[in-house]
């Protein structure tokens, strides 16, 4: 009984890990799509940096969440401001593609 | 000889009418190589020069003679032009004119635009090149100016806007003087634009007319477009045409429908990805031809429209041709827009060839099954095309075009119609859901010599990433191109063996050019990576191009 019963929780914590997951998964790609539709014309294709023209986003640390907001939203020099293009979500979304690709983030 | 000599007169006779350049000068700008006046180097941009000083047996002591740098890292896809010594090139940020043979600054004026300009631009941060005529320059900016400038002083003469970021809209390409009136184009399919083309007043910038590509509510062309036309958007017109004097007809390029999911607009979509015929001082036009109606790839219609007299059927005939977006290879003849030839010059799957009664594409079972159901299919070419905006070259004496190919397929689907049918201007319009698919032979690029009439190549090269450069011919026998990872290079026109090359600093995405000047040949391109392959499109060979741009001239060595 007991066994089953460990079996079962288990596979419950398994799954719901596992849709977890699968929402961040689909946050990274809604975000490399607005991000190949907004933002890779300067900064870069999948964040590279090549054209050597912005900012390589990939340094952006886990805690500066809110400088990426705030620049996204308001511009910063030549960068354009993207306050009432991008929703919040679609920001949030390019938030989780970037961190997804960062520099320190797991691999 | 003969080039050689008639080419020798003019270049004494224009100093004493330095600055009077006339309508007859534009004219005969193919033909005259101590300057390039026209984008395209003649107004049947050809970008064939008669020069033969470099050719098969001297392009070995080709050197530079300067370089000059434009202090921006993004991309140089500018075609310079010169006059009297002096070369003037564009780039999204300045206008500059630097003496040709030194390569020294002579005057440099800068564009500031609002930083919003760039949300609306979809595939780099470019300009393409200027018109010249009686000491002004032309040109257009990317929050949609167009101005005018002394070629003297680089003063502004005047400035007119055209449209807002907020339609969608950017300008890219360069203008060109047809019969007295500036003719420019707009970008910005993308982002639901609804395109045009227009007349501007040489002396005043004063709009003259306007010429939509998509139909308004119930205008004509409305009727192949669902709902009486009024939500028909796209047909952006960002290259420039070619003009033919005699008939007085200009020839533009139409692009994309947008979005690019084709479910919420069954139908031909009239006129994107066509091409059109059109009187510039009205703008009335006076034929059309489309290459692919109800278009859901992408296939822009915006292809270098190049003017040739061909031999068809033992009869010489005057046509216009372009290597399309779509695969085929059009020839057309540039009084009528009869089609007299259209085959595949790269693999195509979405059409098995055009009837050349009806002008239209057999379509596949492929291409039916989108249109149809929404399928997801694998096709040929990729959404960048059979080619793409960087201009090809004719040689009237090899009879062959130049053209950079691309070689890439695509998996496609369009999403559901849901997501496309409450876009607002300004958004991108796309729908689409496409991974790209690179050939085995690990070669997305092939540099062609095409038959025009049947679409095969005569001799072809291949490259690792795709050339995104212009092609120029000479009649001394040779082709020149550039290379994404830097190569400017020189080609024997016949056989394409490569005779020559030099590493630039950064990639080459530009438009080469040649002129003479005090009897010696000289070659000018720019290098500077960026555009819509190297923005969009991974590409591990390029992991090492770094950006910059600068503008480089070439001569033969001296002893
Ligand atoms: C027109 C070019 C351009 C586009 C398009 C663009 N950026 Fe930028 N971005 C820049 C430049 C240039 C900088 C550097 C600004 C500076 O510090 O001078 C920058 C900087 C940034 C920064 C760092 C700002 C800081 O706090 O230092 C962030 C974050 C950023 N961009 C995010 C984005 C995102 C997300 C998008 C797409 C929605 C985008 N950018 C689109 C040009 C651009």
């Amino acid at each position: 009984m007991r066994k089953r019963f460990l079996a079962v929780a288990f596979c419950a914590l398994a799954t719901q890990a596992a849709a977890e997951d699968a929402a961040d998964k689909a946050k990274i790609e809604d975000g490399a799509t607005t991000y190949e539709n907004y933002c890779a014309t300067c900064h870069g294709m999948e964040l590279r940096n090549n054209t050597g023209v912005a900012f390589d986003l990939r340094r952006l640390h886990a805690d500066e969440h809110p400088r990426f907001v705030n620049s996204v939203l308001h511009g910063k020099q030549a960068m354009p401001a993207w306050d009432g293009t991008l929703t919040t979500d679609q920001v949030e979304e390019l938030w989780a593609y970037v961190r997804a690709n960062a520099n320190d983030a797991k691999k | 000889m003969r080039p050689l000599i008639a080419a020798l007169l003019l270049g004494f006779a224009l100093p004493a009418t330095a600055m009077a350049q006339s309508v007859a000068d534009l004219r005969n700008d193919a033909k005259t190589p101590g300057d390039v006046l026209t984008y395209g180097m003649g107004y049947n941009q050809q970008r064939f020069s008669p020069l033969k000083q470099i050719n098969r047996k001297t392009v070995k002591h080709l050197v530079p003679a300067w370089s000059y740098s434009m202090a921006s890292n993004y991309g140089e896809e500018s075609q310079a032009l010169v006059k009297d010594g002096v070369i003037y090139i564009t780039s999204h940020d300045k206008t500059v004119a630097v003496d040709a043979l030194t390569g020294k600054e002579i005057w440099k004026t800068t564009i500031e635009y609002p930083p919003e300009t760039t949300k609306t631009v979809c595939c780099g941060i470019v300009n393409r090149g200027a018109a010249l005529y009686e000491g002004r320059l032309y040109r257009t900016t990317l929050d949609t100016h167009v101005i005018a400038l002394d070629m003297k002083t680089g003063k502004e003469v005047w400035n007119v806007k055209s449209s807002d970021t907020a339609d969608g809209a950017a300008m890219t390409g360069a203008p060109i003087v047809a019969n007295g009136v500036l003719v420019n184009g707009i970008a910005g399919a993308e982002f639901g634009v609804r395109g045009f083309l227009e007349g501007h007043d040489l002396e005043t910038g004063k709009q003259l007319w306007r010429l939509y590509t998509v139909p308004g509510e119930g205008e004509k062309g409305s009727e192949t477009w669902p709902n009486g036309g009024a939500k028909a958007s796209g047909g952006s017109t960002w290259t420039t045409g070619s003009y033919d004097p005699d008939l007085d007809l200009v020839f533009w390029g139409i692009g994309n429908p947008a979005p690019w999911n084709p479910l919420d607009r069954k139908g031909d979509d009239l006129y994107t990805n066509s091409i059109i015929a059109f009187r510039p001082k009205t703008g009335e036009m006076v034929w059309h031809y489309q290459m692919s109606p109800n278009d859901p790839f992408d296939h822009d219609g915006v292809n270098a429209l190049v003017q040739a007299d061909l031999k068809i059927g033992g009869k010489v005939q005057k046509v216009v041709m372009q290597a399309g977006r779509n695969g085929f290879f059009y020839v057309l003849d540039r009084a009528t827009g009869k089609l007299l030839a259209a085959n595949n010059y790269v693999k195509v799957t979405w059409a098995n060839g055009i009837d050349l009664k009806t002008g239209r594409p057999n379509w596949t079972i492929d291409m039916k099954s989108v249109i149809e159901s929404a399928s997801k299919i694998s096709t040929w070419p990729s959404i960048s095309g059979g080619t793409n905006w960087f201009p090809m070259s004719y040689s009237p004496l090899t009879g062959l075009a130049y053209v950079n190919t691309l070689d890439m397929g695509m998996e496609y689907q369009p999403l559901p119609i849901e997501q496309v049918q409450n876009l607002k201007t300004g958004q991108p319009h796309y729908g689409v859901k496409i991974t790209n698919i690179y050939p085995e032979s690990g070669n997305r690029g092939i540099l062609k010599a095409i038959d025009p009439l049947s679409g095969k190549a005569k001799w072809q090269v291949p490259f690792k990433s795709a050339n995104w450069a212009g092609t120029m011919a000479t009649a001394g026998g040779l082709v020149f191109t550039g290379a994404l990872t830097g190569e400017f290079m020189a080609f024997d026109s016949e056989t394409g063996k490569m005779l020559w090359q030099f590493q630039t600093p950064s990639g080459i995405i530009g438009q080469p050019i040649t002129w003479e000047r005090n009897g010696k040949q000289y070659v000018t391109v720019t290098s500077g990576t960026g555009g819509v392959y190297v923005l969009k499109i991974p590409d591990a060979n390029l992991a090492h191009v770094p950006p910059g741009g600068s503008l480089w001239t070439f001569k033969l060595m001296e002893d």
